[in-house]
């Protein structure tokens, strides 16, 4: 195994830029999810480092080795395509086996390690079979295995699930985040899926229009992301936004005043923040004209069974608020919205944090 | 009801109408399919079984021609250099036609250009071919004898030498028909699917080995199509040899269906003509369909 970086890539497609000066490093061992939403140079950033496309300028490394002008064969990876891969024509052990083949590995030695990585995935009494005889999740199976039958320098797989039912997607990111973790492999794991990201992943990269926006553990991606479009992306349902301004006693909400403590008012002042930023599950709902809530009014209430959610339209304009499951109110009723002033961020004119929720691990800006 | 009943009988003579309508469409094109190629064919099949004389029946002697052809030396000889003409010319066009598709594959400036030009031979009517290829061959003023003169070489035999005559026959043949090879193989490369080949690479897998283990089994079953299409075509060869030998020189370049034209229209032996090709006619038949189940065997296993 070995770490991956990306140096000042750029990737063009004739006029178009996918990638604009890509800087990501990988530590070894680690779990790296690169996150995005469609179109924003995932795809790209990985075939890059597979080898299979060439960037426009910048460099790839893989461990100590600078491999951008090198074949995908001599860069020592594997990777699990989004549409599997499989070679029709062979069979599912002749595909695992593939790699060993291509390698020389003697006949013993490879149905070894075939019934190995078969018994792991659970694909053992499909080992006769061809891709087109297999359902979605079993390819996805063969297209894993097909990868970590060798010992390679990284693993790349690009939205292995983004094909499968919702429920097979559920099992097999546990099965995947298990597998990785056993083989200790640096990996990076492309997915548009954020629930993914941060449920799978070490590290997480968040990635838009061909930028890296922040990379960090889910934790931070959550609770401190660095800017809006990270904030807003990772979370569901969103980040609530609402427009801000600093004030005498605290920052201004429309006409309301959320008090703040004097350093974060400070911050904000001098940062000069124009938003604030609202986690659904840290605002709740409470009764119109309590002091320190923001009045409004029930916009929509879904019941979710576990929860409620409840969208109230505010002066700034809706937020999304999660309540208790026996939540109960009408569409147009007034309604408050309380939260922690602590647990709210505020985004600067740029787009960017400029001060951080507080009470996260007790951290702060 | 009186209304009701009216409404039913309309809805039944719709009804009838809808039923017949596909067939009435199809009886004109029907009618002249049988009469054009049923009739003929089976115009054929009674002359077969004819004897004839200064090209007039003279009577029924049933399987009599079937017979005789299995000891006409002619025959056989005309069959043997017919198989050698089309393994040959098959075999080189396949693996030119896969050469040159699998190069065209690549994109790069003028490709396309390229593509059109390669398929230009299989559009020109085969007597023009032959006749160039006449040009190309003629020992006294072909271009290949001036060529080999301007050399400082004497005149090239080609169309009175029976060796080279022959390779000169395949050699047009390839000429003409690579295109089509290329054409269906071409299209074939193109449909397969992008994705088990980048991951061949990932694999570890070089140019060689992509070729071996993917391209060539992904497209065994389109291979196969071309070169029964082709087999069965090449089969049937005529004008070209018609205007550039005749057959000859002797029986170099006789295909069997210049052996049958002539004892149809020289020696006025219609129905022995007409059993040779009856039979021809099966054995190609027989050809195919082995071809294409050995084809279906190789695609399920
Ligand atoms: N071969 C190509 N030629 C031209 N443009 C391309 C090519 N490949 C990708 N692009 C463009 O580059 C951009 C990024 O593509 P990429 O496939 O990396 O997106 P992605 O982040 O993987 O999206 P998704 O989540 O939908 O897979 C897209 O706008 C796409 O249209
Ligand atoms: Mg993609």
């Amino acid at each position: 195994m070995s770490s991956v970086l990306y140096k000042n890539v750029v990737k063009n497609f004739g006029a178009l830029n996918v990638l604009r000066s890509l800087d990501l490093a990988v530590p070894d061992h680690k779990f790296l999810a690169l996150l995005g939403p469609s179109g924003c140079g995932k795809t790209t950033a990985l075939r890059v480092l597979a080898g299979l496309d060439m960037p426009t300028s910048g460099k790839v490394f893989i461990g100590e080795r600078d491999v951008t002008r090198l074949q995908p064969r001599d860069r020592d990876i594997a990777m699990v395509f989004q549409s599997y891969a499989l070679y029709p024509q062979m069979t599912v052990a002749e595909n695992i086996g593939y790699p060993l083949w291509i390698r020389g590995t003697p006949e013993a030695g490879r149905k070894a390690k075939i019934g190995e990585v078969a018994a792991i995935l659970e694909i053992g009494h499909l080992l006769d079979r061809r891709p087109r005889q297999l359902s979605g999740g079993q390819r996805q199976r063969v297209a894993l295995a097909r990868a970590i039958v060798r010992d390679p320098a990284a693993f790349l797989m690009d939205e292995p699930l983004s094909n499968l039912d919702a429920r097979l997607r559920l099992t097999m990111r546990g099965e995947i985040k298990r597998l990785c973790q056993r083989l200790s492999a640096t990996t990076i794991y492309v997915t548009h899926d954020q629930v993914e990201a941060l449920t799978m992943a070490d590290l997480v990269a968040v990635m838009h229009g061909g930028e890296l926006q922040q990379m960090a553990p889910p934790i931070d991606i959550y609770d401190r992301p660095a800017n809006r479009f990270v904030a807003t992306f990772v979370g569901n349902p969103p980040m609530n936004i609402l427009p801000a301004a600093p004030g005498e006693q605290g920052v201004m909400v429309g006409r309301n005043i959320v008090p703040l403590e004097q350093t974060r008012l400070a911050a904000c002042r001098q940062a000069g923040i124009v938003e604030i930023g609202l986690r659904p599950e840290d605002c709740g709902v409470a009764q119109p004209g309590e002091p320190g809530a923001l009045p409004g009014e029930i916009y929509v209430v879904e019941p979710m069974g576990n929860e409620t959610l409840v969208n109230v339209c505010l002066e700034g304009g809706n937020v999304s608020v999660r309540a208790g499951r026996d939540f109960r109110g009408a569409v147009g009723e007034s309604i408050g919205v309380a939260f922690d002033p602590a647990n709210a961020c505020f985004f600067n004119a740029a787009g960017l944090t400029a001060v951080h929720r507080v009470n996260s691990n007790g951290r702060d800006k | 009801m009186h209304g009701a009943a009216q409404a039913r009988k309309y809805r039944l003579q719709g009804a009838g109408l809808d039923l017949a309508l596909p067939y009435l469409m199809l009886a004109p094109g029907l009618t002249i399919v049988l009469g054009v190629l049923v009739y003929p064919l089976w115009d054929g099949l009674r002359a077969s079984t004819k004897a004839y004389r200064y090209g007039s029946p003279v009577g029924d002697i049933g399987l009599q021609n079937y017979v005789r052809l299995w000891s006409d030396v002619q025959f056989l000889n005309s069959l043997w250099v017919t198989v050698k003409f089309v393994a040959l010319s098959v075999s080189f066009e396949a693996v030119l036609g896969f050469a040159l598709a699998l190069f065209c594959l690549r994109e790069f400036q003028g490709i396309r250009l390229l593509r059109t030009v390669l398929i230009i031979p299989m559009v020109v009517t085969p007597v023009v071919v032959a006749i160039v290829f006449r040009l190309i061959y003629a020992s006294d003023a072909g271009m290949l004898t001036a060529l080999s003169q301007a050399m400082g070489g004497g005149a090239v035999q080609i169309l009175g030498n029976p060796v080279n005559a022959f390779v000169g026959l395949v050699v047009l043949d390839v000429w003409e028909w690579t295109p089509l090879m290329f054409l269906i193989l071409l299209a074939g490369l193109q449909s397969l699917p992008h994705e088990p080949f980048e991951a061949a690479r990932v694999d570890g897998a070089g140019a060689w080995r992509v070729f071996a283990d993917l391209t060539f089994p992904m497209m065994r079953p389109v291979l196969a199509v071309a070169i029964v299409l082709r087999t069965i075509d090449a089969f049937g060869t005529f004008d070209q040899v018609f205007v550039l030998t005749r057959g000859g020189p002797g029986e170099a370049t006789r295909l069997i269906s210049i052996y049958g034209y002539d004892t149809a229209f020289k020696f006025q032996q219609t129905g022995y003509a007409a059993a040779l090709f009856v039979t021809i006619g099966l054995v190609v038949l027989a050809l195919a369909f082995s071809a294409i189940r050995l084809l279906r065997r190789v695609d399920a296993s």
